[in-house]
């Protein structure tokens, strides 16, 4: 097994599941990164999840995600049949400096958060001149 | 001969998308989709199947349907026969083309169920369709006198 995990680095990552250091192991949510010039745009799946449930931290060069599901059952209910998870949201990213945070724009909308990540300046390629 | 443990090359100091892609986050991709496709973990951006709960009290069955980034005028709730079929459309356009997803579900309902008093609302990316129970499947208490 740990020869396979080795080869295959996928294998030794928990599918969905990413260490928690607060307690409570929090679901990797359904996510696409596109990139352009200027930026990068993070679309990330959050069905349930409003505004104020969601926390963005970028720190260190590692950007955060964490977002409580604002539903909670009512008392009455039975739950006959479950597919969804209660499990909170969590995504981390590396991203070592290459992001601007302050230009960083969030907009969560009918569970769909669209994150735009401005490149450092520093980080973006440029042109050298020759004399 | 000696047995080395391989090192997998990282490509940090040139490539421009930073920390974000290695070589094998491609392979690693294919891999996890693969994986989560057969265990049905619904984490594809692609998946065109959607985690649907269902609840009931004592008037009413609820049907849950995370259904995330879907406009609602794009959301079809229908009930036919013994079925409720939930069908939605993501629409998104890149680069100046439209592309429309579609998904749907069918979930069966028991038959005590008044179908032309179901409702339905989405927020935050859930649908909540709500099925008022006929009053004859509600549960009542009934006095039994033993002589």
């Amino acid at each position: 097994m740990a020869l396979l995990n080795s080869l295959l680095p996928s294998l030794s990552r928990a599918p969905g599941r990413q260490a928690e250091s607060n307690g409570t192991p929090g679901i990797r949510p359904v996510y696409e990164i596109k990139e352009t010039e200027e930026a990068w745009g993070l679309t990330a799946h959050l069905p349930g999840v409003a505004k104020d449930a969601l926390t963005i931290t970028d720190e260190d060069g590692l950007l955060t995600l964490r977002a409580q599901r604002s539903w909670k059952q009512p008392a009455g209910w039975t739950s006959l049949y479950r597919e969804s998870s209660d499990l909170p949201f969590e995504l981390i990213l590396r991203h070592d400096g290459a992001v601007d945070a302050d230009k960083a724009r969030a907009e969560l909308k009918d569970g769909v958060l669209r994150l735009s990540l401005p490149k450092a300046e520093a980080r973006k390629p440029r042109k050298i001149a020759i004399t | 001969m000696r047995l080395v443990r391989y090192t997998y090359p990282t490509n940090r100091s040139l490539s421009p998308y930073g920390s974000f892609a290695s070589p094998w986050s491609g392979l690693e991709g294919e891999i996890d989709r693969l994986f989560e496709t057969v265990l049905g973990d619904y984490t594809s951006p692609t998946a065109d199947r959607f985690p649907v709960d269902l609840y009931e009290d004592k008037d009413n069955l609820f049907v849950r349907a995370e259904v995330p980034g879907v406009d609602r005028s794009n959301i079809n709730v229908e009930v036919v026969e013994n079925y409720l079929n939930i069908t939605a459309a993501r629409k998104s356009s890149e680069n100046g083309q439209e592309q429309s997803f579609s998904f749907s579900r069918s979930v069966a309902i028991p038959e005590s169920v008044q179908p032309d008093k179901v409702a339905a609302q989405y927020q935050d990316g859930v649908l909540t369709v709500t099925l008022p129970k006929k009053e004859e499947a509600k549960p009542r208490k009934v006095a039994v006198s033993v002589s």
